[in-house]
């Protein structure tokens, strides 16, 4: 059985110019212990998806969905108390900026502590249970790589470094042992030996704690050597979906195949200094979203029909939405 | 933060400088001839003259009498009050403590009240709640004090009768001054009936406080609202809900600190509108406050008195809005958190 199933989500924000719909028939399948990649470009709702699954959501948010199942319960029917407990056991999540996702006048240690679960401990009685809690805390943090735990622990947001920080908050993360973690771009702006570091635990923790990960990223290169599965997105569309290998090898829609042209080493038959191709023009803002097919005014490939929002096709696991896929010229 | 102490006391100094400066000029800007303004006498003999303008250093140049002035001042010596004929620096030192005992419990009033619906406000947020709490606010802030004053002193000592109509104590209890806060006195004090006593001191701060709190209830509630929202909609708040917390927890871990330590200083400093306002009520309520003896000191034309009083004030406010201004910034040098600062 998935983990979480989502189908045909859509989200809509109020704004002045009334109801835009930022996620337009979203469709994820995340299943048990596999690392899940979302790709698009910054500004194309990935974090929105996030707090959406999570339920961070303001009131001026109104969601919808066919369908959204955590290991067959639905989320959207339970009551908020019950969802709150699922999300607080089972899916913890990684923000895109750590500091600003940490309370600033608290310490680490503090913050750590507050969502270690108490039936996460060992059994003992209550006077133990703060020593306990201190324990499990400094093992979480080696377990993330960081050192000097004692000093860290009664340390300010602020007062320590980055990457550091992003650490802190994947133990944050696996305190709980969830079953899921989704990073929300963990890694936006770190040097590239922070980044491999964060990336290699990520990747450490999915395979000895058969943890699934959600990995949220603008950064194809991060995700494709650890991720199986890929869902792209490109403006609040999922434009494509499937095993990682298969779209390396073999992309359907006309973005994927951008993305995955625009990012150099997944070409082998790149000739020295050729041009890199991407699409013209930029992702638009969710003020002047083009009807049909969101990627139309970009897209190389658009005819009339893309007015119209291209259905979900499926061949086995690969799922893509475009009214002219690419393997149709080779007919 | 040497620096930022540096700096703060060579402004307060300057300032204080420039006020002693002006109060002093206010002898000639009064009409009539400066040393019968200060001393009262009007018509002395030449000799008599002489004698008055040497006692009040008034014969030297005017840099020189400025000089003689500001010593004068640092040696307690304020001169004489004309209608009592008490030293000045006695009569104002209890009547500013009095308005500041008043203003002081105005402020406690309006934090009392004015944090926990600021904090409702914030956290209902555009819901109806809010906007009923704003509405009220905008009601309270645009009521004048002292009709507030006389509104209360209508409906609640005469009306009712809850409440005595004017005054700091009853006649019947003699208080020993000490501290010049009336309800710390009666507590030092050894009076038979000292229970009382304190009632009674209560009952008479009630009206004129709740009455100058009203306007700076609202300000706090607003500011405190403004910053509700803020925090509230933080990322490290939608953080912690997305770890699982309940909204509960949310707010009384995360939400309150966050959202006064940054208004803290902005809060303290509504003591100096309080002041203002209590300075207006006292005439209302025959408070023997600051406010009241300068109107006294007006009608009576007591020049000396006059520019005493209103040297006091203005450098207390002065005094207490510079030293908060340099807390605020030795603990928060960009404008950030506190605790950026501790180093
Ligand atoms: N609370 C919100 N209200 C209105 N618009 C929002 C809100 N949050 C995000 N958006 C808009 O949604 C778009 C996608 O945001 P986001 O999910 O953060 O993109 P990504 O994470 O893919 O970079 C942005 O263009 C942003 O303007
Ligand atoms: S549906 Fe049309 S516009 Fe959209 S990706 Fe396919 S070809 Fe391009
Ligand atoms: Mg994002």
């Amino acid at each position: 059985m998935s983990l979480l199933d989502i189908k045909n989500l859509t989200l809509e924000i109020d704004s002045q110019s009334g109801w835009i719909k930022a996620l337009d028939k979203i469709n994820l399948v995340i299943n048990e212990g596999q690392i899940h990649a979302l790709v698009g470009e910054s500004g194309s709702g990935k974090s929105i998806i996030v707090k959406a699954i999570v339920g961070a959501i303001s009131d001026r948010w109104r969601i919808t969905a066919d369908r959204m199942t955590w290991r067959g319960q639905d989320l959207l029917k339970m009551s908020v108390r019950e969802r709150r407990k699922i999300i607080r056991s089972d899916i913890s999540v990684i923000f895109q900026n750590p500091k600003s996702s940490l309370d600033p006048i608290v310490t680490l240690g503090d913050q750590l502590k507050e969502v270690i679960l108490a039936t996460r401990l060992e059994k003992g009685m209550f006077w133990n249970r703060a020593k306990a809690r201190k324990k499990y805390a400094s093992e979480l943090l080696h377990r993330v790589g960081i050192k000097d735990h004692e000093v860290y622990m009664r340390s300010l947001p602020h007062q320590i470094p980055n990457d550091v920080c992003q650490k802190f908050m994947i133990a944050m993360a696996l305190a709980s042992q969830p079953k899921l973690v989704i990073a929300d771009d963990p890694t936006r702006g770190m040097e590239i030996t922070d980044k491999s570091q964060i990336l290699k635990l990520l990747s450490r923790v999915n395979k000895v704690r058969k943890l699934s990960i959600l990995f949220v990223s603008h950064d194809l290169l991060a995700i494709s050597s650890m991720a199986d599965h890929m869902t792209v997105l490109y403006c609040g569309q999922t434009v494509e979906s499937g095993r990682m290998s298969q779209l390396r090898k073999r992309a359907l829609h006309p973005y994927t195949k951008a993305l995955l042209e625009s990012a150099p080493s997944f070409r082998t038959d790149l000739a020295p200094k050729s041009p890199l191709s991407s699409l013209g023009g930029t992702i638009p803002s969710f003020q002047h979203l083009p009807i049909g097919c969101r990627l139309g005014p970009r897209c190389p490939r658009a005819r009339r029909e893309c007015v119209k929002v291209p259905e979900v096709r499926r061949i086995h696991e690969h799922t893509y939405s475009c009214h002219f896929p690419l393997h149709r010229d080779q007919k | 933060m040497l620096k930022i102490i540096l700096r703060h006391v060579s402004l307060l100094i300057l300032t204080l400088f420039i006020l002693s400066f002006f109060s002093f000029s206010l002898a000639y800007l009064f009409p009539g001839d400066p040393l019968v303004n200060l001393t009262g006498i009007r018509d002395s003999s030449e000799q008599g003259y002489a004698i008055l303008a040497k006692q009040y250093a008034m014969q030297g140049s005017f840099l020189s009498q400025y000089w003689e002035y500001v010593n004068h001042l640092f040696s307690g010596n304020w001169g004489l009050s004309f209608s009592s004929g008490l030293p000045l620096a006695e009569e104002i030192s209890r009547s500013l403590a009095a308005s500041v005992e008043l203003s002081a419990y105005a402020l406690i009033v309006s934090f009392v009240v004015g944090l926990p619906l600021g904090f409702l406000a914030g956290l209902r947020h555009h819901k109806l709640t809010d906007f009923a709490l704003l509405t009220t606010s905008v009601i309270g802030y645009s009521i004048p004090v002292f009709w507030a004053a006389l509104i209360a002193i209508l409906i609640f000592s005469i009306q009712l009768g809850w409440f005595p109509l004017s005054g700091r104590i009853s006649l019947l209890y003699d208080v020993p001054y000490q501290t010049g806060f009336i309800l710390i006195d009666i507590l030092l004090s050894d009076l038979p009936d000292k229970e009382f006593a304190f009632k009674d001191a209560l009952r008479h701060l009630v009206l004129p406080s709740v009455s100058i709190a009203i306007v700076t209830c609202t300000i706090v509630m607003r500011i405190t609202r403004r910053s509700v929202v803020e925090v509230m909609s933080s990322e490290y708040i939608q953080a912690a809900y997305a770890r699982g917390l309940s909204p509960r927890q949310v707010f009384l871990r995360h939400g309150v600190k966050n959202a006064l330590i940054p208004i803290l200083p902005l809060l303290v400093m509504q003591f100096t509108t309080l002041l203002t306002n209590a300075m207006i009520v006292e005439t209302i309520f025959s408070w023997p406050g600051i406010g009241n003896g300068l109107i006294q000191a007006i009608y009576q034309r007591d020049f000396p008195a006059i520019r005493a009083g209103m040297l006091a004030v203005s450098a207390l406010v002065l005094t207490f809005t510079i030293t908060i201004d340099m807390v605020i910034q030795i603990f928060d040098p960009a404008g950030r958190r506190p605790e950026n600062a501790t180093s």
